[in-house]
């Protein structure tokens, strides 16, 4: 039960003089969660999952992923920092010219010396693993094919398989399911869960939909308006605190 | 669901699978290597022919040769500033006539070239298209020997030129945005028994206005560009006072020319991006 | 506003010395010259062997010219990127600024500059259409690549790669077909800036007008116009045509097969046609 990631006091303000996002965020991470990020729209739940690998940039506070300080490295350093965090998007972001397989295996990049990536020869033992991984996901039968041959769902689960080829000691989900039908969503939900539990990688998700939240995730944080409203395990959600939450909604 | 196995090259279906991979990709890039050869060839053919067999390398002088040249350039003559001022003036407006003269040789262009309004789709519409195609095919410069030539040295004929020139752009988005036309307002005018040149005024032009003004700001500060040239050959402008300085080997002088035509450009980008954001 | 331009326009006229009466007479005196003087056009002329030589140098100088000029104008238009630029402070203002040079001044003005400092020649004629293809095509690379979907550009970079892996994989997938139209177009429009290239001493079929027309024979250029004008023709339909094709195949997944298809059955003829056009002709310059 080792703490993974530790984010403290965390700001976010857009531009010089733009409205704060994320006002004093704090948020623990241990090795074995699963946990989602809940809130009505606005509350910055997509800008705090984007915090934790820079590709949006804090104004202010603290992230320390496995002890080191994430704010503090740039360049190729800070390349080594992202390659060990699998992200998976809300809007898929596949390579849609590009077959499945390739796809997966751009998940290697970050491991992949310059030559070889940009000629696209990955090792063998990338090869094995990506066809293993999609083994996993039940796309074996898609290999070849254009990443937008795919439907919905399927193009999420390359978008998995992308991720864990990182081999990733913490998994990002943006809104993994809000493009997909609801029982796509229930799948694909639980797929990441399984996965995420084989390979002991912690994941931090963010979510709207309450009910796959408190059916998947084992630790709930709910964010309003920048600030957090709740932090505990899913039993410990109350209706009370949901309508803290969300508050601003009922407008 | 199966535990995960061990990554290795043991035999079976995941093997055949990453041989099939890897077969596609090395099949992909033999492919890529050989279109990438053929223009290599075609490129070293291209070279041999033109410039290892054209060049006169000892007249070069090396790289040295080639650095004392670029450096005679870079002594600005600034004596020849006052003797800017004119021609950028006169450049600038033989851009704004050229492309006003070549708005109003559009616009019968165009509406030859218009499938929908034109009065013959059998004749007229490819006289149209071809005439759109004619005009952007001939180079200003070809255009501008041909006026001076008609009506001698000066302006007029760098007007003409850039005019004749424009027309071929201006005239095919013009055509492409009648083409594009909303029906509903052209037939509500036939309808109130408006005559030919009533449906074009009120039911066409409305609408394409804001794509033409676009393009014709567009194509303006293109021909700043062009005009600043056309004084090569004798028709106006900039051109002529490079010309001179060339002719004189006043390097320092060649570039302040240069210059002017570069600040020349930079006022007309910056009001033609304004322009085009305040159009559409 | 829109007076303050008519009086503006009506200045220009005057400041100019525009003798507004010869302007109606302009286009009859244009026709009646060309019916007299370059009428009938020295066809014979332009069939021969050192002209014909000519042409094919043009072909080639455009060509090179295209090749070249889109090689460095897509590093330049990355660079010249702003939304994937590797750096905004240096690499950004350098992409934009070289782009932008490159077009800014007329391909007639670089002939003329690359003339005097490397000498007459098909050298300053391929360096002076290289820097227009520069510039042309990298404003519109640069352009294109603005307008791409940001989406997995970040799945690219969440990775832990870097830019230029970021560009191979998540930037050029999304605008190859848009970039290979580009490049033709380029190509089209270079070979007509090339036509007249040697006029300035660039070499190719521009000096065979400059040398007509300095020696007065109005039948000879008429006709060297006339086969400027059947060439652009001919290679801005040849263009359009594959351009029409690749887009095509931009909505299909034979993607690669497709270009493969179009290359070769495009290229190799042309490239027989240039080689058996070379043959007849004395290879001694």
């Amino acid at each position: 039960m080792a703490r993974v990631l530790e984010v403290k006091k965390l700001h976010v303000t857009y531009g010089k003089i733009g409205p704060e996002v994320l006002k004093g965020i704090d948020l623990n991470v241990e090795d074995d969660d699963f946990l989602a990020i809940i809130g009505p729209s606005g509350a910055g739940k997509s800008t705090l999952i984007r915090c934790i690998n820079r590709l949006v940039e804090p104004t202010a506070g603290s992230i320390n992923l496995f002890g080191q300080d994430i704010r503090a490295v740039s360049g190729s350093a800070l390349r080594h920092v992202r390659r060990n965090i699998g992200m998976i998007f809300q809007e898929f972001n596949l390579i849609d010219r590009m077959s499945v397989i390739d796809n997966v295996l751009a998940g290697r990049l970050g491991y992949t010396g310059m030559l070889r990536s940009l000629l696209r020869w990955f090792p063998r033992s990338d090869i094995d693993r990506a066809l293993e991984l999609l083994d996993r996901v039940g796309l074996s039968d898609h290999v070849e094919k254009r990443a937008d041959e795919l439907s919905g769902g399927q193009r999420q689960r390359v978008g998995i398989a992308r991720a864990l080829m990182q081999q990733p000691k913490l998994l990002l989900l943006d809104e993994p399911t809000s493009a997909l039908d609801p029982k796509i969503s229930r799948e694909v939900m639980g797929l990441i869960r399984d996965l995420a539990r084989e390979f002991k990688v912690p994941t931090l998700c963010n979510i709207h939909d309450v009910t796959l939240a408190t059916e998947f995730c084992n630790k709930i944080v709910g964010l309003q308006d920048g600030h957090k409203m709740f932090e505990g395990s899913t039993e410990s959600l109350r209706k009370a605190d949901l309508d803290r939450i969300y508050a601003m909604e009922v407008l | 669901m199966s535990a995960v196995a061990a990554v290795g090259t043991e035999s079976g279906p995941g093997a055949a699978g990453a041989d099939r991979v890897i077969q596609g990709k090395r099949t992909g890039r033999l492919k890529g290597l050989a279109v990438i050869g053929f223009m290599l060839a075609v490129v070293a053919w291209s070279i041999d022919g033109t410039i290892i067999a054209d060049t006169d390398w000892s007249r070069i002088g090396g790289p040295k040769g080639v650095f004392s040249s670029l450096g005679r350039f870079l002594q600005l003559d600034l004596g020849v500033l006052p003797h800017l001022i004119v021609p950028m003036i006169e450049t600038f407006m033989i851009a704004c006539l050229g492309t006003l003269l070549g708005c109003l040789f559009s616009l019968p262009v165009a509406w030859l070239g218009a499938a929908n309004v034109t009065p013959s789709r059998l004749v007229a519409y490819p006289i149209g298209r071809f005439l759109m195609v004619l005009s952007r095919s001939v180079h200003e410069i070809v255009w501008a020997l041909l006026f001076v030539s008609a009506v001698g040295l000066g302006a007029l004929p760098g007007i003409l030129a850039v005019a004749m020139r424009s027309v071929g752009f201006i005239s095919k988005i013009t055509a492409e945005a009648i083409e594009n036309i909303d029906k509903k307002p052209v037939e509500a005018i036939r309808a109130v028994g408006g005559n030919e040149f009533q449906v074009m005024y009120y039911g066409i032009v409305p609408q394409i206005l804001p794509v033409v003004l676009g393009v014709v700001i567009f194509e303006w500060d293109i021909n700043i560009r062009r005009s600043a040239v056309m004084g090569l050959v004798g028709a106006g402008g900039l051109g002529l006072l490079f010309f001179r300085q060339m002719n004189m080997f006043n390097y320092g002088g060649v570039t302040m020319v240069v210059l002017a035509i570069l600040v020349l450009i930079l006022i007309g980008e910056t009001v033609s991006h304004f322009a085009r954001k305040a159009v559409t | 506003m829109v007076f303050g331009i008519i009086l503006f326009l009506a200045y220009s006229i005057a400041f100019l010395n525009i003798d507004l009466g010869r302007l109606p007479g302009a286009f009859g005196r244009l026709a009646s010259f060309i019916a007299n003087r370059y009428y009938p056009p020295d066809l014979d002329y332009v069939m021969e062997g050192g002209y014909l030589l000519s042409v094919l140098d043009t072909l080639r100088m455009s060509f090179l010219g295209g090749v070249f000029g889109v090689m460095i104008a897509i590093p330049l238009a990355w660079f010249g990127a702003f939304n994937v630029t590797p750096s905004r402070i240096l690499l950004y203002p350098f992409g934009r600024f070289s782009i932008m040079s490159c077009r800014a001044i007329h391909e007639t003005i670089w002939t003329i500059l690359f003339v005097s400092i490397l000498g007459f020649g098909m050298l300053a004629g391929v360096l002076a259409l290289t820097v227009f293809c520069i510039g042309f095509a990298g404003k519109l690379f640069a352009d294109e690549i603005e307008a791409i979907d940001k989406g997995p550009v970040e799945a690219i970079r969440a990775t832990g790669a870097n830019a230029l892996q970021v560009f191979v994989f998540a930037v050029f997938p999304q605008v190859r077909v848009a970039f290979t139209g580009i490049a033709i177009y380029t190509w089209d429009v270079a070979f007509r800036a090339a036509t007249v290239v040697g006029f300035f001493g660039g070499g190719g079929m521009g000096w065979y007008l400059k040398r007509n027309i300095q020696q007065l024979e109005t039948e000879r250029v008429g006709a060297i116009i006339l086969s400027i004008i059947v060439l652009v023709l001919i290679a801005e339909g040849l263009s359009g045509q594959v351009r029409k094709r690749v887009a095509r195949a931009k909505y299909g997944a034979v993607d690669q097969s497709a270009k493969a298809r179009l290359i070769r059955r495009f290229c190799l003829p042309l490239f027989s046609i240039l080689v058996t056009m070379t043959l007849p002709i004395s290879p001694v310059r």
